[in-house]
């Protein structure tokens, strides 16, 4: 913590919501904290909120943090209501209270989704990710030896395309902020990665297919355009993607041997 | 053997094609339904009479193209609304706090109220004209006759209004659902989308504002 920085510290009001398990009554909980400072990251605040809770013998706040760097998806907060809070194209680990004014009241609850079951706290259960990448998110392929980097060449916009889908952390932030709690932003970005080059375009159609079946089969809504997925993306992912695996899911339905 | 064709309609991805598709079709269909109405403003309404005759010429194919439009009517409806219970059971428990990111609009958070709103107007509408026998007696009577109720064009410039605003989404989202979205398109139907859903909306208004004000004159 950044504590002598010549900052003065800050008076922050949090209301979380507090589960202590998947099937236990949740409900918000509030905590004022004195001394926030205005360099901590957000992760950092609730650290401090949670030293605090051991100190006094309360259960801590549980919620997931891995790399605190903006690559791994872990972070999963709603603040005030949106996914990863108010800085666009930032995970939650990457806010810093700096953001915030003194005296602010901030709520904090977890994703909310049926596919998303609450573990406890701010922690939900996205394993339902896991499985429709397990579907068909993968090129299948004997690697052999290494061949040449340039045997396959590749389009400087169609690796820039590639390349911009595949900067999905798998967060779920998509999900969080859709009014329909679609998953179709994710699984977009993760066909349209693959189908974009050529090593993952030779089992395109099983995957489109498999991938949105998978998605279905998790209970996710269905996409309506309201394009909320893109504006809380923190990897600013296009909705360009759901319009190309829808494309991809139409060829697939059309040309795949696979008779169902 | 069909199987694949189950499948892929009863998809997420799926519905969603096939809701654009019929939804596209159903602005198609609007504008030569505008095309033809507009024929109210020639010549003391018998270029109007011409033009019902001259679709009742059609007969039986008449018959079929109604059949056709009647089924993109109960497809687009039956998935929208499949979808949208969907929707709502996938996030059973809501935020304390909800917030918006910007992107969605009222048009598109109002899919479903406008929807149904149209559904009702069109049974209103199909008694008003379609399924009212005197309707094809004189036809340019008829429509100067309900349109001139103050009543009945307050609801049909209501119902031309909130078609407006369920075209503001649905054009745009249509092309998206069908995959239909490219930098070079995009610009383009995002005017478009308004531009389609203001010409629509002020045409179709246009007939109760001149019956009821200007008496069809
Ligand atoms: S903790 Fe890794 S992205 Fe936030």
């Amino acid at each position: 913590m950044s504590a002598g920085s010549g900052h003065d510290t800050m008076r922050i009001t949090l209301k979380i919501w507090r589960q202590a398990g998947p099937d236990a009554k949740g409900g918000m909980v509030t905590y004022t904290l004195d001394t926030v400072s205005p360099d901590m990251s957000f992760l950092e605040m609730l650290d401090v909120l949670n030293e605090e809770l051991l100190a006094k013998g309360e259960e801590p706040v549980a919620f997931e943090h891995d790399c605190r760097e903006g690559i791994c998806g872990a972070c999963s907060l709603v603040v005030d209501g949106i996914p990863h809070g108010p800085q666009s194209e930032t995970t939650v680990c990457q806010l810093h209270m700096r953001h915030y004014a003194d005296g602010a009241t901030i709520h904090i609850e977890p994703w909310r989704a049926n596919a998303f079951p609450i573990v406890r706290d701010l922690i939900v259960d996205r394993s339902a990710f896991d499985r429709i990448i397990a579907a068909g998110g993968f090129v299948s392929v004997a690697t052999g030896a290494p061949q040449d980097a340039n045997a396959t060449p590749i389009g400087g916009e169609i690796a820039e395309l590639a390349m911009d889908a595949a900067a999905c952390i798998g967060c779920g932030a998509c999900v969080a902020a859709c009014p329909n709690a679609s998953a179709m932003l994710f699984t977009a970005a993760k066909v349209s990665h693959l189908a974009l080059l050529p090593q993952g375009k030779v089992e395109r159609e099983r995957r489109a297919l498999a991938m949105v079946g998978a998605m279905d089969a998790e209970g996710f809504g269905n996409c309506t355009n309201h394009f909320e997925c893109m504006g809380a993306c923190p990897k600013g992912i296009s909705v360009e993607n759901i319009a190309r695996m829808n494309r991809e899911y139409l060829r697939a339905t059309l040309v795949s041997r696979d008779l169902g | 053997m069909l199987r694949w064709i189950a499948n892929a309609l009863t998809s997420s991805v799926g519905r969603k094609i096939v809701l654009g598709l019929t939804g596209l079709l159903l602005v198609g269909f609007l504008f030569e339904h505008l095309h033809g109405n507009l024929k109210l403003y020639e010549g003391d309404g018998e270029a109007f009479v011409d033009y019902v005759n001259w679709l009742q010429g059609y007969g039986w194919l008449l018959r079929v193209a109604e059949f056709g439009l009647l089924g993109l009517f109960v497809a687009h409806i039956v998935i929208a609304l499949r979808l949208t219970l969907e929707n709502r059971e996938a996030r059973r428990t809501g935020y304390v706090v909800r917030s918006s990111t910007g992107k969605k609009t009222a048009a598109s958070a109002s899919m479903f109220v406008t929807g149904a709103l149209l559904i009702a107007f069109l049974i209103k509408h199909l008694l008003d004209f379609r399924f009212h026998h005197e309707f094809f007696d004189d036809p340019s009577g008829e429509v100067r006759e309900h349109l001139a109720s103050p009543g009945t064009a307050a609801i049909y410039i209501l119902a031309a209004l909130v078609l407006g605003l369920h075209l503001s989404h649905g054009f745009r989202s249509a092309f998206q659902s069908i995959g239909a979205s490219h930098p070079k398109l995009d610009p383009i139907l995002e005017k478009l989308g308004p531009l389609v859903a203001a010409l629509l909306a002020l045409g179709f208004a246009s007939f109760p504002v001149y019956f009821l004000f200007f008496g069809g004159k």
